[in-house]
């Protein structure tokens, strides 16, 4: 009897399986893991439901670089998902990609199967991160983020600071106050994102030759010949000898848990960082980062897109490009777009979804979500929104490698950044040969 | 002994065929393939390959980190093989001569080595972990420890991890060399000799030199290999580059890097160094150890 149960379970699981056959298979694999991915499979799940001609089908393949290294393993065995998630840093190798036939970019689609594509739904600074150097949209912008200060309210109340800083003169001036009380003024998570990539965007600098890579493919970075960047680092080291500024090593929950915990004034992380703050942090504030007021004489710049993109990846049929540009379509509508805002703080992408955002009073609703749009909606910058530096996953191994015996006294800071762009130098230049 | 002959001459590869197959696709495959990667030039996709020479040798070797990577390598072995070999010694003995409850000290030294390098790594994280790691408030109490950016703090941390798992291993094989020796030959220097220690070092410890001589072998493709997992959950590398081991840094260039050009060169490179130290091993010091 046992027996005949359990092969009447197997034949009913094997007819509803056999149900999903018939439907198009997409294959999306991603680097969020946690609530973020959570997130990713409730996307699917709901364009899944929405219809009954395709399913999407999401798996997670650890970090952004773990999905990167998987998908790449996957393309080269011929076995690559339809639509994998690549984060900022691979951005150029991904761009490379598409002479190559890897990657089929997005306004490519209309071309080679005639699909409507829309790319202009996707708001202008976002939508060119991830565009060839013609304008043409590559990537599909989805989780987009950007630094952001985080700053504990209760502890500026606490020592008598009524305003968080716009600048790092501000923040220096006020640091002392903070640490006479027993907190620590400054942490930060990344070094090579936030206080490298996005100091240039900041301040409106350029980080590398060839127009950040947009006209020519880079053969240096500019961080020692960059005065203010040299300025920038010997602050923070003398930031760190007085106690200013915190270091809790490279792993980016260390440096995040002494602001989570309330021991930390100031916190720079992601857009998306606050999920894990809310309910633990009575009292804290999203701010766009700081910047120099000496360097760009009181004006403020937008930073770099961060976060990833995702990218069509070549090699399937003809209907299942249908099916993935069904599901883009869906994920730009928005609603989708406003929930995936919502839920997680990365930024809205498309322009529905900022009208709608308007329109329902988002903003006043939910105020952590605002700081990304503004600093990343800034304007007036004259450098590329972006930069196309191949090897850069390196790159910002060798900015760690260098920023910790800085720190530690080891070597000078105009040492540690000549090491730097020496490292950069040589990585760009082997990039350059395998183009 | 009766001699066994196949008839055919050729069933003998059909027998042999599973394992030279398994050999063939998950050994020398990877190595023809980690050649290729090593001496060409290609982008992340394999796209633009073409023949570099020693472009990728020489790119490693004009790479102060790799320089670093390679001396921590040689102390970390030395260091780990030293700390390991002594104390998973010295506990072997000591159990060796306990009456009562043997193998319930037996069990519990052994445990350990059942561990993954990995979660080791996550264990030794907890330990170290500036907000609540009891090994860091001790440390940080006796003399200032930071591991972020001192390096002697953060070898230390590394050192501790990689040998806890590594001791018991050690251990066992120890014990059981203890064991393998003969009661009489102990029976007779006792009556000999009545210092416990001279004892142990004139007589039990020549007489385990073929295991101490395995487990130093065991010990450095230990140090070398096995403690990625640790690496990657303790320090990753850090300060600068200092507690990177050379796989680590291959890793780190290969897969996150994406530069597979550099990473089949740091392959081979290793590949050589431990030719060259196994060799050193088997010419130099086997010839001093009697097998019974």
């Amino acid at each position: 009897m046992k027996k005949l149960i359990s092969i009447f379970v197997l034949l009913v699981s094997f007819a509803f399986t056999s149900n999903s056959y018939s439907k198009t298979e997409i294959h999306w694999w991603y680097g969020n893991s946690g609530f973020l991915g959570d997130v990713i499979i409730e996307i699917a799940n709901r364009f899944n439901e929405s219809q009954d001609e395709y399913m999407v089908i999401p798996t997670g393949k650890g970090s952004y670089e773990d999905n990167m290294a998987a998908t790449i393993a996957a393309f080269r065995a011929g076995d690559q998902p339809h639509y994998s998630q690549v984060y900022d840093a691979g951005a150029a190798i991904m761009v490379a990609q598409v002479k190559n036939g890897v990657v089929i970019g997005f306004e490519e689609m209309a071309e080679k199967y005639g699909i409507d594509v829309d790319a202009d739904n996707y708001i202008p600074g976002i939508k060119n991160f991830y565009a060839d150097g013609d304008g043409k949209m590559i990537g599909v912008p989805f989780n987009s983020s950007t630094c952001l200060m985080y700053a504990n309210m209760d502890i500026l109340n606490e020592v008598g600071i009524e305003e968080v800083p716009k600048t790092y003169e501000e923040f220096e001036g006020m640091a002392q106050k903070i640490l006479d009380a027993g907190y620590i003024p400054l942490l930060q998570s990344h070094s090579p994102w936030i206080w490298t990539e996005n100091f240039f965007s900041r301040h409106n600098l350029l980080m590398t030759d060839g127009n950040n890579g947009y006209d020519a493919v880079p053969t240096k970075t500019l961080f020692a010949d960059t005065e203010a960047f040299v300025y920038h680092w010997t602050k923070v080291k003398e930031w760190y000898e007085k106690g200013y500024y915190g270091y809790k090593g490279r792993a980016w929950g260390d440096n995040q848990a002494p602001f989570t915990n309330g021991e930390a004034a100031f916190w720079f992380g992601s857009a998306a960082s606050f999920g894990g703050m809310k309910g633990v942090l009575p009292n804290f504030t999203t701010n766009p980062i700081p910047y120099w007021d000496s360097v760009t004489g009181g004006k403020e710049y937008p930073t770099f897109i961060g976060g990833a993109a995702n990218w069509i990846l070549n090699g399937h049929t003809e209907e299942e490009y249908k099916g993935l540009a069904k599901f883009i379509e869906f994920m730009g509508s928005p609603e989708m777009d406003l929930y995936y805002h919502n839920m997680t703080g990365y930024a809205a992408v498309t322009k529905g979804g900022i009208e709608l955002a308007e329109t329902i009073n988002f903003y006043r609703a939910s105020p952590y979500h605002k700081a990304v749009g503004d600093q990343l909606g800034l304007e007036g910058s004259t450098i590329p929104g972006g930069y196309r530096a191949g090897n850069w996953p390196q790159i910002r191994e060798v900015i760690y490698e260098n920023v910790e015996p800085m720190l530690n006294g080891d070597i000078t800071v105009e040492k540690a950044l000549s090491n730097m762009d020496k490292g950069a130098a040589k990585l760009l230049k082997q990039f350059a040969k395998t183009l | 002994m009766k001699k066994v002959q196949f008839k055919s001459n050729y069933s003998q590869y059909f027998f042999l065929a599973p394992q030279l197959l398994i050999l063939l696709i998950f050994l020398y495959w990877p190595i023809i393939q980690t050649f290729r990667d090593a001496f060409t030039m290609q982008d992340a996709f394999g796209f633009g390959s073409q023949f570099a020479g020693f472009d990728n040798f020489l790119f490693i070797f004009s790479d102060p980190s790799y320089f670093t990577a390679f001396k921590f390598t040689i102390i970390y072995s030395f260091i780990i093989t030293l700390i390991t070999g002594s104390i998973g010694l010295l506990l072997a003995v000591q159990a060796n001569k306990v009456m009562h409850g043997k193998s319930a000290y037996k069990t519990l030294l052994i445990w350990p080595y059942a561990i993954a390098p990995a979660v080791v790594g996550v264990m030794a994280n907890y330990f170290f972990s500036e907000r609540y790691g009891l090994l860091h408030h001790l440390f940080n109490n006796l003399w200032g420890f930071n591991w972020y950016e001192n390096v002697f703090d953060a070898y230390i941390y590394v050192i501790i991890a990689g040998s806890w798992k590594q001791i018991s291993a050690n251990f066992i094989f120890f014990l059981a060399g203890l064991q393998a020796i003969q009661k009489t030959v102990i029976e007779a220097s006792i009556i000999d000799c009545k210092s416990n220690i001279r004892r142990f070092w004139t007589i039990t410890f020549p007489l385990l030199m073929p295991t101490t001589f395995f487990l130093i072998i065991i010990n450095i493709t230990y140090a070398f290999f096995d403690t990625f997992g640790i690496i990657d959950t303790t320090t990753i590398g850090a300060p600068g580059s200092e507690t990177k081991t050379l796989v680590y840094k291959a890793y780190i260039d290969g897969f996150k890097g994406l530069d597979l050009g550099s990473a089949g060169a740091q392959s081979i490179m290793m590949m050589i160094i431990v030719l060259v130290i196994t060799i050193f091993q088997f010419r130099y010091i086997e010839g001093k150890i009697h097998y019974n």
